[in-house]
């Protein structure tokens, strides 16, 4: 007798268990969307193309481009009542078309008018060791004899440079103040990012090469910067600009 | 006829005591149990996020053995860090690394490495995980890029098995290949010496008098920098050498920036001193005795100097001869001879 009540206790305890687990997937929770960000690499507005395309920078010096590459970390949009983010690091690519869209999912239904990211990695993981996913060691994207990661690459050539081949090349990076290269990015929403129930919300944003080269950075003089200091923090700030709503 | 038994019996004889001792060194094997040492400070490295277990030690030991990792396939980890010497380059001023080609530092000893803030002899690098990148990428050491170790492990024999023991994953990553490293590295520990024997008050800790003056000594005048128990401060200082005019090395500065730092060097431990040789960043020094001699008579004054060595270092002959008796008591046999560290070749 006791033994058939406690098998009883066990079954219903299993249904308690279960039913919640069995039900995942069926049903969209009430009131829910996702947010899907793509980051379309340009230059002065018009689609990057590398290699082969002559670009004019805002002094008249005339480049071309042969790698841009940055990482996006903690990706959030928020409401008046709510915040969603994508913590992880992303690292986009102007090569590879699928690394610059990024998936919020989960998102409560609602008017969304603020984006928010770092252009970057934040210094504790830089100080984290062996990272996997995009942040492995083996991308490319990291120092190794004063550690830490690249937050963002750009590589070209332009005759204004004196170097071999007339390449530039900008490896932005550094963790440790003054020289912290990541940079928080506040985006302008000419309008709210509205979010419906049960439905996908794209926001396009651009990120502009051409505002690299902003201010007074002069290419024929500037144009290898490979560790964190004050130079970097120069470019730094330029590429803090690069981004708008399309 | 008795000798002709004999030269087929020993050959079989020798293949069971071999066969005997490895099945006996196996039960060591399975042990990998990381240990801090009573009294000793807390860690720096989070073992936490990288438990060693027995595959994941024995896949780190594989690579470290394995010169796979160099862009040619010459040199490995251990071609410059051998057990014996407490894992540096013995006898070896600079290090040599791929075609020959020398580096512009003294090779560093590896043990008690899960309490290193930093890394090299500048202290650039920032994680024990991350340090093998170092000399994976280096032009003179094994001119490599972990992309290519990656590339080059997934096609390798055997490799993919073992990470999946490793990993739970057959999927060979940068990331885990620098973990597995780490994982094996991290259990170089060496708490075992006469002098910690001494201190613990155990059997085989009987120092003479002469270790005990040169303690006594070594209290006295070192141990502000190479302090108990690590032997280490882990700071970075300027000991008054000579700018090298060929390797124009200024140290910590090339990674801070800042002139403060310039001819700063990591304080390296002491422990396994003896066994370490050569001496000093650049590997200088052939003997202990040559370092004493250059602290109480050879110091550079400069901005930077470290300010022990601002007042002149006051040593006799008599108390160098026992102050090197007494780092000699530094040395641990346990460590040095530990059979997991060797190469396996399994």
């Amino acid at each position: 007798m006791k033994l058939q009540s406690f098998k009883v206790c066990y079954i219903v305890f299993l249904v308690l268990i279960l039913a919640p687990v069995s039900s995942f997937g069926k049903t969209i929770p009430l009131n829910r969307g996702w947010i899907t960000v793509i980051i379309d690499p340009v230059f002065n507005g018009e689609p990057l193309k590398m290699a082969d395309q002559l670009y004019v920078n805002e002094h008249g010096d005339t480049i071309y481009i042969d790698l841009f590459r940055f990482y996006i970390t903690n990706m959030r949009l928020s409401s008046e009542s709510t915040t969603v983010s994508d913590t992880v690091s992303h690292l986009v690519d102007a090569e590879d078309e699928a690394s610059a869209t990024f998936h919020i999912n989960n998102v409560p239904a609602g008017s969304y008018t603020s984006l928010q990211f770092t252009v970057g990695v934040d210094s504790i993981t830089n100080t984290s060791g062996a990272n996997g996913g995009d942040l492995d060691p083996a991308k490319g994207m990291y120092w190794v004899w004063n550690s830490g990661y690249i937050m963002a690459k750009l590589e070209g050539h332009s005759r204004v440079c004196k170097t071999l081949h007339h390449a530039f090349e900008f490896h932005i990076g550094g963790y440790m103040p003054p020289f912290n290269a990541a940079r928080l990015v506040n985006v302008k929403l000419s309008h709210p990012v509205v979010v419906l129930n049960g439905c996908n919300t794209i926001v396009r944003l651009k990120a502009d090469v051409a505002a690299w080269f902003k201010g007074n950075l002069d290419l024929s003089k500037l144009n290898s910067v490979v560790i964190p200091g004050k130079e970097a923090n120069i470019i730094a700030d330029n590429y803090a600009q690069m981004f708008s709503v399309e | 006829m008795r000798i002709r038994t004999l030269k087929y019996l020993l050959p079989l004889l020798a293949g069971m005591f071999i066969l005997v001792l490895s099945l006996g060194s196996d039960k060591k094997e399975e042990e990998v149990q990381f240990v801090r040492p009573k009294g000793w400070p807390k860690p720096v490295y989070d073992l936490s996020k990288n438990k060693p277990t027995i595959n994941g030690f024995k896949l780190g030991r594989k690579l470290f053995f394995d010169p796979i990792l160099s862009r040619d396939g010459s040199t490995s980890c251990a071609s410059c860090h051998t057990q014996w010497s407490a894992f540096t380059h013995v006898d070896h001023g600079l290090s040599h690394g791929i075609n020959g080609l020398k580096g512009k530092r003294n090779s560093l000893t590896l043990f008690n490495l899960a309490w290193n803030k930093s890394f090299m002899w500048d202290g650039g690098i920032n994680n024990l995980e991350v340090q093998p990148l170092g000399p994976i990428t280096n032009p003179v050491e094994m001119d490599n890029t972990l992309e290519n170790v990656v590339k080059k492990l997934d096609t390798a024999k055997g490799y993919r098995a073992r990470f999946f023991l490793a990993f739970g994953d057959s999927g060979i990553t940068g990331q885990r290949v620098l973990k597995a490293i780490a994982q094996f590295t991290v259990m170089f520990e060496s708490f075992n010496s006469k002098y910690d024997k001494y201190v613990r008050e155990e059997p085989g800790g009987e120092m003479t008098e002469q270790e005990l003056h040169g303690l006594k000594l070594f209290r006295k005048n070192c141990a502000s920098c190479h302090k108990e128990p690590l032997f280490t401060n882990y700071a970075f200082e300027n000991v008054g050498l000579a700018v090298d005019t060929e390797l124009k090395d200024y140290g910590r500065m090339a990674i801070t920036h800042d002139p403060d730092d310039s001819l700063k060097f990591k304080v390296p431990s002491l422990r396994n001193v003896a066994m370490s040789y050569p001496y000093l960043h650049d590997g200088r020094f052939r003997t202990i005795r040559q370092v004493l001699d250059h602290y109480t008579d050879g110091i550079i004054q400069s901005p930077t100097l470290a300010k022990e060595f601002r007042k002149p270092m006051i040593l006799t002959d008599q108390d160098k001869t026992d102050l090197i008796e007494f780092l000699k008591t530094l040395s641990d046999k346990d460590f040095l001879f530990d059979i997991r560290f060797r190469d396996w070749r399994d």
